[in-house]
């Protein structure tokens, strides 16, 4: 039987178990990963609760098309409400662990308690154990999946886990499975800490049955040939994301010291060719065409030798241009030890940059930083301060809290210098001069992120025809212009919950190239991997089911138009270098209230960006919650 | 011959092949490039 | 000359790939545990080696199997099972060099590469070519001359001091 994935309810507390099957209703409404996550927070949690409370609940999901052989189907979905921002957590990581997962029997698990004493899960086949984890607790997240593979004497053993940061709950600590892999966004490893749950381990030999596996198997082949026969895909395969460095930097829409510069002058030495310097070769998920990450090895110097695996463009960011750190070995080292102790690499970087600016103002001082010296640049300053955040050490204690809660600490005006939104710090881009990706940041669901919508076709000069028929309706090819610029927005936050619902790769869709797979076939691929017959027009309005679930549990916690806004930066100082189309650029702030009003036009939402009813009944989201698992 | 865009004015030009640096022949900004695959230039940061 | 299916480590991504497009052809279910081919990791060092059967010239599964069930496809060279005569010993599992020889949890009989009957899916699917399906001597040529290409660096730099 195709489709026959079930889901556990484990809670932690009382140790009770219980499965079922992913009921289908589920699966055309939200089709699973993300998707499915998203309705079992808003349905199982109650508003306000504390994130860090047993009442939480940790959801793992994989996709419905998890484990298929095309388009990195290895993605899973991790969501809670979110410690850092108290909005919606929701991060997703590639690796091998969501397919592993569905090869047990399961697709989803619901974890809700607290354990009383360290505990890890093990999914063996249908069957689920909690088990002791006091050997692994204060283990580092490479070491932790090491030794679980050797008390099970397996090497196919895929874990989740969390690292030193996750114990002592840091806010923005990360879930990581392999070398690299991992949820870093909103928290969610900060959730297993206070779960007392060090790991997931999952082991699976059950068939994944197909509805047409050998038509299933052809299809794949040609959508991997699509997807790399993409110039964004040859060049991805060949550096990894990094080779957006190559682009935004000498464009200058790359945030460097924190939020004072739009380029990194002198930043060579971190263009993506260099990391051939140190990587053995790339290294791909599962089922992935494309391997984007580096292996990389560091032989020299004070941190040798390291093995280590990406970094990620975002990581050229945060250890690199936003502390103004030059060196692309910086990069790897920092890189390497935000992966061991499990920080989200984004959110550290931020943090530390936010600090240095502070640092530079006289905001904080040697007293405040016990004694680091957070000067620009400054990488032994850097890598301490990282310890210090995963141990909760010192100055790094207070960073360790993220935004909402440094900001009213460290008071004395350093709220204007933290570049976030809903308390979650912003990718190093800088939106100043793409009014599409300022919109992005804004309204995204789960705080300043990229992810969630990264409206970026207009960047290649494609012609308006070319965008009027990807968007389906009018798009200004400028991408300095603020019209069309919604349309954008609402079309890819869509289009990528349907992404992380099927559990495949952003990357190989509509993410840096218009000829990469979408609606149509993502529609193809479903009908043959299940045998749903799902049109493109429904998984766009299944897409837009997700986003609007979200947007509920956001309301229902507070949120509302006024959190969908930018620092206070954006609107008045306008970037100083770069290439003529990114300088002299600020967000204004009246054409940023009018996109705002014409995005939620387009998810039927009213001028408070509340869900009008005729919009919740269209997509059947007038009853939640509904309980249907 | 393999093409890149303008950063800046977004207009596609040719490279030559195993060009170091090229000229947008539009804007005049300088690049220099790299190349992923033998056949495909890409823009590696300014001149 | 015969063809085979030669593996560069180097070039494996541990993409798995291979394991999965395997087991959907042969089993039509994606079951990585029943793939013909596996990737061995050695995952904190980023080694990957796809391990697959080499289709030996003496095929010691052939010597020890009791049923004489591993045969020779006359036109692809690849040694295939008997299901009919396989008697589930695994004899040919203990023996072989490469552990390129599984056994199904279901059939309990033994199961292995049979080159997809001449268009291995596999090759089919490594992006990166780790996987070829290739003439020996090509292969033999290749690598020839890739090791020439050390030799012939330092003759280069050797004549252009004179």
């Amino acid at each position: 039987m195709v489709l026959k994935g079930k889901v556990a309810y484990i809670n932690l507390s009382t140790r009770k178990l219980s499965q079922e099957f992913v009921p289908a209703r589920m699966r055309t409404l939200y089709l699973g990963g993300r998707g499915i996550d998203m309705y079992m927070l808003y349905n199982h949690l109650k508003p306000e609760i504390d994130p860090l409370s047993p009442e939480n609940v940790l959801l793992v999901g994989a996709g419905l098309l998890g484990g298929i052989p095309c388009l990195g189907s290895g993605r899973c979905d991790i969501a809670a409400k979110s410690p850092l921002t108290g909005a919606i957590g929701d991060s997703n990581l590639g690796g091998f662990f969501a397919p592993e997962l569905r090869f047990t029997g399961f697709d989803h698990l619901v974890i809700t308690g607290k354990a009383e004493k360290p505990v890890y899960l093990l999914v063996k086949n249908d069957e689920i154990e909690i088990r002791e984890a006091s050997h692994l607790w204060g283990k580092d997240t490479f070491e932790t999946q090491t030794i679980i593979r050797k008390d099970q004497d397996d090497e196919n053993v895929k874990s989740l886990v969390i690292g030193v940061a996750g114990e002592n709950l840091v806010r923005f600590a990360n879930i990581l499975t392999g070398m690299k892999n991992s949820a870093g966004r909103t928290g969610m490893g900060c959730v297993m800490g206070s779960k007392n749950l060090k790991a997931i381990a999952a082991r699976g030999t059950t068939p994944l049955e197909f509805a047409h596996p050998d038509e299933l198997l052809e299809y794949c082949r040609q959508m991997n040939d699509m997807i790399t026969s993409t110039r964004w895909s040859k060049a991805q395969s060949r550096w990894g994301t990094m080779i957006i460095y190559s682009n935004t930097n000498t464009t200058g829409l790359i945030r460097t010291r924190n939020f004072q510069l739009n380029r990194l002058e002198e930043g060579q030495d971190l263009e993506p060719e260099n990391i051939d310097r140190y990587s053995i070769g790339t290294s791909g998920c599962y089922g992935c065409a494309v391997h984007c990450r580096h292996r990389y090895i560091l032989r020299e110097g004070p941190h040798a030798p390291l093995y280590g695996e990406g970094p990620e463009y975002t990581s050229l960011g945060a250890f690199g241009t936003m502390v103004d750190c030059k060196r692309m070995e910086t990069i790897l080292v920092a890189n390497h030890l935000v992966n061991k102790y499990g920080l989200d690499t984004l959110e550290t970087g931020g943090l530390i940059a936010w600090a240095m600016e502070l640092y530079e103002k006289g905001i904080l001082n040697d007293k405040i930083t016990n004694g680091l010296k957070l000067e620009w640049g400054n990488e032994e300053a850097l890598y301490e301060l990282i310890s210090n955040i995963a141990h909760r050490e010192g100055f790094g204690n207070t960073l360790a809290d993220g935004f909402r809660k440094a900001i009213p600490k460290i008071g004395n005006g350093s709220e204007y210098y933290a570049i976030q939104v809903k308390g979650m710090s912003n990718l190093h881009s800088d939106e100043r001069p793409t009014p599409s990706f300022a919109l992005g940041i804004a309204t995204s669901t789960r705080g300043a992120d990229h992810l969630r919508s990264r409206p970026a076709i207009d960047m290649y000069g494609l012609p308006e025809d070319v965008l009027e028929e990807l968007y389906g309706g009018p798009v200004a090819p400028d991408y300095n212009s603020y019209d069309g610029k919604p349309r954008m927005v609402w079309w890819q936050e869509r289009l990528y919950a349907v992404t992380d619902s099927i559990g495949l790769c952003k990357f190989q869709t509509v993410f840096c190239s218009v000829h990469a797979p979408k609606w149509k076939e993502f529609s193809k691929l479903i009908q043959l991997a299940t045998g749903m017959e799902i049109s493109e027009a429904q998984l766009m309005e299944i897409g837009e089911r997700i986003y609007t679930i979200e947007r509920l549990f956001n309301l229902r916690e507070g949120f509302s138009r006024k959190d969908d806004n930018l620092p206070e930066r954006y609107f008045k100082e306008p970037t100083q270098i770069g290439l003529p189309v990114a300088r002299n650029k600020k967000i204004d702030r009246e054409r940023f209230s009018k996109m705002l009003d014409e995005y939620y036009e387009l998810h039927g939402w009213d001028n408070n960006g509340i869900p009008r009813t005729d919009t919740l009944k269209k997509l059947s989201l007038h009853k939640e919650p509904s309980n249907l698992m | 011959m393999s093409e890149v865009r303008c950063l800046n004015c977004l207009k596609r030009f040719p490279v030559l092949p195993k060009a170091e640096t090229a000229i947008c022949p539009k804007c005049k900004t300088k690049y220099r490039i790299s190349w992923p695959t033998p056949n495909q230039a890409k823009v590696r940061g300014l001149a | 000359m015969q063809k085979m299916l030669a593996i560069d480590p180097e070039k494996c991504t541990g993409c798995r790939l291979c394991e999965i497009t395997c087991s959907i052809h042969n089993e039509k279910t994606c079951t990585p545990e029943r793939s013909r081919i596996r990737v061995t990791k050695w995952e904190n060092e980023g080694i990957y080696i796809p391990m697959v059967c080499q289709q030996c010239d003496v095929p010691i599964c052939e010597t020890v199997c009791p049923m004489h069930a591993v045969k020779r496809d006359t036109e692809t060279q690849a040694l295939v099972i008997d299901n009919e005569l396989c008697v589930g010993c695994r004899l040919c599992v203990q023996f072989c060099p490469f552990g390129s020889i599984g056994v199904d949890d279901r059939t309990k009989k033994v199961i292995k590469c049979n080159l997809c009957n001449g268009e291995p899916v596999c090759v089919k699917f490594c992006e990166p070519a780790a996987l070829q399906y290739v003439d020996a001597n090509t292969l033999n040529t290749r690598k020839r001359r890739a090791a020439a290409e050390k030799f012939s660096d330092i003759l280069k730099k050797t004549l252009a001091r004179f």
